[in-house]
């Protein structure tokens, strides 16, 4: 269905080849992983199927790519767009139409299909994706996983043989993310489309595809079974990880089959392990918390306590009011009832130093707070913001990423970089407590791992709290004392990370399903476990 | 659902009342369309992003309105009548006639600054309440062809407006965070122009690669029709403001 024969991709003014020699063809229903570090080129691969790269971005291109016979050189994207749907990164941006059904129409009308036509495929489609209850509604006030099926019927309508997405799931939390993979999943089985995917959180997908494609950043590719390409590859979920570490013979992508070969480590008994006491110095105090927008109540009535020292991750499907909940303590939205402490002070009264030597947030878009032509520029801004020693915030930038460059533009660092950056910042100002909003979304696992080691190291060396919203449940596992999970503005578990992830299947990281019913959550807890038994 | 409206009625509606508003040149037909307006935008607003924007050009109204009173009273041609307050007049040099700064202002004066803001506010607002009632991307779809094209074009720029002041809003409140409460212009910008780009071009992408362009012909997936009910609506009101005007 879709064959790349020779590709090499190079961007003008670039020197580095984005893709090269590439060689490797797709049968029709398959479902392929293109995984890789960020910015290694997983999204320039993808839209060179339908021949966006280059004749959309540009970029000189040789060999040659032909998708069901057609070769791209020679056809516009959009005279393949009955061949290739494509999803976007953020399917919000790519929307044309106000309304679902609209939207759903708007490929069928730009190729002139006749309208009864285009009356049964909307129809089919909505009934496909279940979008009937929503269909007249305006696709803004659609939920992350509504709107990401809606991208999905949007390039569904026009019957094509490839669909294309790029990390489908990163906005969305487990359960809306489990929801559009088994549909993906559907689509292959009973329809025979053929699916690429690029994903980040491969233990999302990576127990639905059949083969990966491995962009190594070295210029090396590696194409081959999921098991295969994983037994080797460096970014990998911790289901393999796992596997690696108990040296099984074999590797398995999905629960069912770790946990066929895992048998008799769970058949073992273990010392349960005490758990760390938390410190009893309060830091944050929210109490009888209610915030309302017009008629919706985004909180209602929480009541919690966050501990010096502590790394609390807030959990919950999207619009549960995590986002409400982190802008009320950092002080940027004011309870409509109940109130906020943090160190006995109200958080929006907070000022200049005074506010970044008490609140350190990392918002949603770390780029938000950027906006300086260097590395460097912002690293002193910073400097002269919290009066210490010029090179200091560098200094801590390039003990987290080193062999940064201090010319670089800060558009110009991959994610996980300007993360980096963003933290460095923050932390620069030394604040009694770290606030951060759903931080590691496009992150790899090296990248992550970083992430995680900083936020540890701040926590237990200054003994201040973290607070941190997020859907990652490995990162939670991995780095979280405590879980606060909220729905529609309740709390309805607040407790150990351990306590919480296990009682709560969609929940659960990998490891956990796998090891269930013993009480592990990451490969170390269980590596750790086994080497205490004597 | 509410029975919806061709698109163009509620943009006839809002031009033949702006008609009215500036050929009689009175206050009270202005205010009363301001009323009319507010009521229907109240009552038919569907609670999307564009529903918003009646507000909005009320604000913007309100500003103009208060503006044009400033500079009405402080510059420009006495009117006399009932002295209320008198500012120190400004010399100007010779080469500029006929023009004053300061001095006396009369209860004329102010009353006939007030009443042209108020008639630009409400042409203002009531173009407000057009945008507020049918999303322009309906109306252009209900265009020819060839208008189409550029119209497609438009709605692009038109739905950057709405998520650029989202955008704004959001890295404002993110660098307040950072301790910096005055935001430069360039802290501001800066992202801003980075967002809205790459937006754009997201958006570009997608409608490449969905076959924007690539038929000369296009099919619609819901025709409007022009029904009754339009037509009462636009008869009513150019009833009203014929009325209105020749009265």
């Amino acid at each position: 269905m879709i064959k790349f024969s020779n590709v090499s991709l190079i961007y003008p003014h670039s020197t580095k080849t984005i893709i090269e020699d590439l060689t490797f063809s797709i049968q029709e229903g398959e479902m392929v992983l293109v995984m890789g570090e960020t910015g290694s080129g997983k999204s320039s691969l993808l839209r060179l199927i339908n021949g966006l790269v280059p004749h959309h971005t540009g970029g000189i291109l040789a060999g040659d790519i032909s998708v069901d016979g057609i070769s791209t050189r020679e056809v516009k994207p959009g005279s393949l767009a009955h061949i290739v749907g494509i999803v976007g990164q953020n399917p919000l941006n790519g929307f044309v139409a106000d309304i679902v059904e609209e939207e759903l129409a708007f490929g069928m009308e730009a190729l002139n299909f006749p309208h009864d036509v285009m009356r049964k495929r909307v129809e089919e489609v909505l009934d496909l994706l279940g979008l009937n209850a929503v269909r007249h509604r305006s696709i803004a006030t659609l939920s992350g996983g509504e709107q990401q099926r809606v991208a999905i019927g949007a390039a569904l309508v026009m019957h094509p043989k490839v669909l294309v997405l790029d990390e489908p799931t990163s906005a969305l939390d487990p359960i809306a993310a489990e929801e559009v993979l088994s549909l993906l999943h559907r689509l292959v089985h009973d329809l025979s489309v053929t699916v690429v995917i690029a994903e980040h959180r491969l233990e999302r997908v990576i127990q639905f595809v059949d083969r990966i494609i491995y962009i190594e950043g070295n210029g090396e590719t590696a194409i081959g079974p999921a098991e295969e390409v994983l037994r080797t590859a460096q970014l990998v979920p911790p289901i393999i990880r796992l596997a690696r570490a108990l040296n099984l013979s074999e590797v398995g992508t999905s629960v069912r089959e770790v946990r066929r070969l895992t048998d008799d480590i769970r058949a073992q008994t273990f010392e349960t392990t005490e758990k760390i006491a938390v410190s009893s110095d309060v830091v944050i105090e929210v109490d009888e918390l209610t915030i309302s927008y017009g008629n919706h109540r985004a909180l209602k009535g929480i009541s919690t306590k966050i501990g010096a020292g502590e790394i609390v991750a807030v959990m919950g499907r999207n619009g549960a009011g995590k986002s409400s909940l982190l802008q009320a303590i950092v002080g940027s939205q004011l309870a409509t009832k109940g109130s906020v402490w943090v160190h006995q002070k109200d958080p929006a009264l907070l000022k200049g130093a005074e506010r970044r030597r008490s609140i350190g947030y990392v918002p949603q878009e770390p780029s938000d707070l950027l906006y300086a032509q260097s590395v460097r520029a912002e690293c002193a801004q910073a400097d002269r913001d919290n009066e210490i020693a010029e090179g200091s915030t560098f200094a801590f930038l390039s003990r987290l990423v080193p062999h940064i460059s201090e010319e670089t533009h800060p558009n110009d660092l991959s994610e996980g970089q300007r993360l980096a950056l963003v933290l460095s910042i923050v932390l620069s100002g030394n604040p009694e407590l770290l606030v951060l909003d759903e931080p590691t979304r496009g992150l790899d696992y090296q990248a992550k791992n970083l992430f995680a080691l900083a936020l540890k190291e701040y926590a237990s060396t200054f003994n201040r709290p973290v607070l941190l919203a997020t859907h990652d449940v490995e990162l939670v596992a991995e780095l979280a004392h405590r879980v606060l999970f909220l729905a529609e503005g309740d709390i309805v578990a607040d407790g150990s990370t351990l306590d919480v992830l296990l009682s709560s299947p969609a929940f659960a990281p990998q490891v956990a399903k796998v090891m269930s019913p013993k009480p592990w959550l990451t490969v170390s807890d269980v590596v750790q476990a086994l080497e205490q038994q004597p | 659902m509410k029975r919806s409206l061709h698109p163009l009625t509620m943009w006839i509606w809002a031009l033949l009342l702006i008609t009215a508003v500036v050929l009689t040149d009175r206050a009270w037909v202005a205010l009363g369309a301001i009323g009319v307006a507010t009521v229907l935008v109240k009552v038919r607003s569907d609670g999307s992003p564009w529903g918003r924007s009646y507000w909005i050009a009320l604000r913007i109204g309100a500003v103009i309105l208060v503006i044009r009173a400033v500079v009405g009273v402080l510059i420009g041609v006495p009117i006399p009548g009932t002295t209320l307050f008198t500012f120190p007049i400004i010399d100007l040099p010779s080469w500029m006639p006929g023009i004053r700064l300061g001095g006396a202002v009369t209860l004329e004066r102010l009353s006939s600054s007030l009443h042209e803001g108020l008639i630009i506010a409400t042409v203002i607002a009531l173009f407000g309440a057009a945008t507020s009632l049918t999303s322009p991307h309906k109306v252009l779809r209900t265009l020819p062809f060839f208008i189409y094209e550029i119209g497609i074009t438009l709605v692009i720029a038109t739905s950057l407006f709405p998520q650029l002041a989202q955008s704004a809003r959001r890295i404002r409140l993110a660098q307040q965070l950072r301790g910096h409460e005055k935001v430069s212009w360039r802290g501001l910008a800066l992202p801003l122009l980075e967002e809205s780009l790459s937006r754009s071009l997201q958006l570009a992408a997608s409608m490449d690669s969905r076959g924007f362009g690539v038929s000369r012909k296009r099919s619609r997936y819901r025709p409007e029709k022009w029904q009754i009910s339009d037509s009462a609506v636009v008869a009513f009101t150019l009833l009203v403001s014929s009325a209105l005007v020749l009265a």
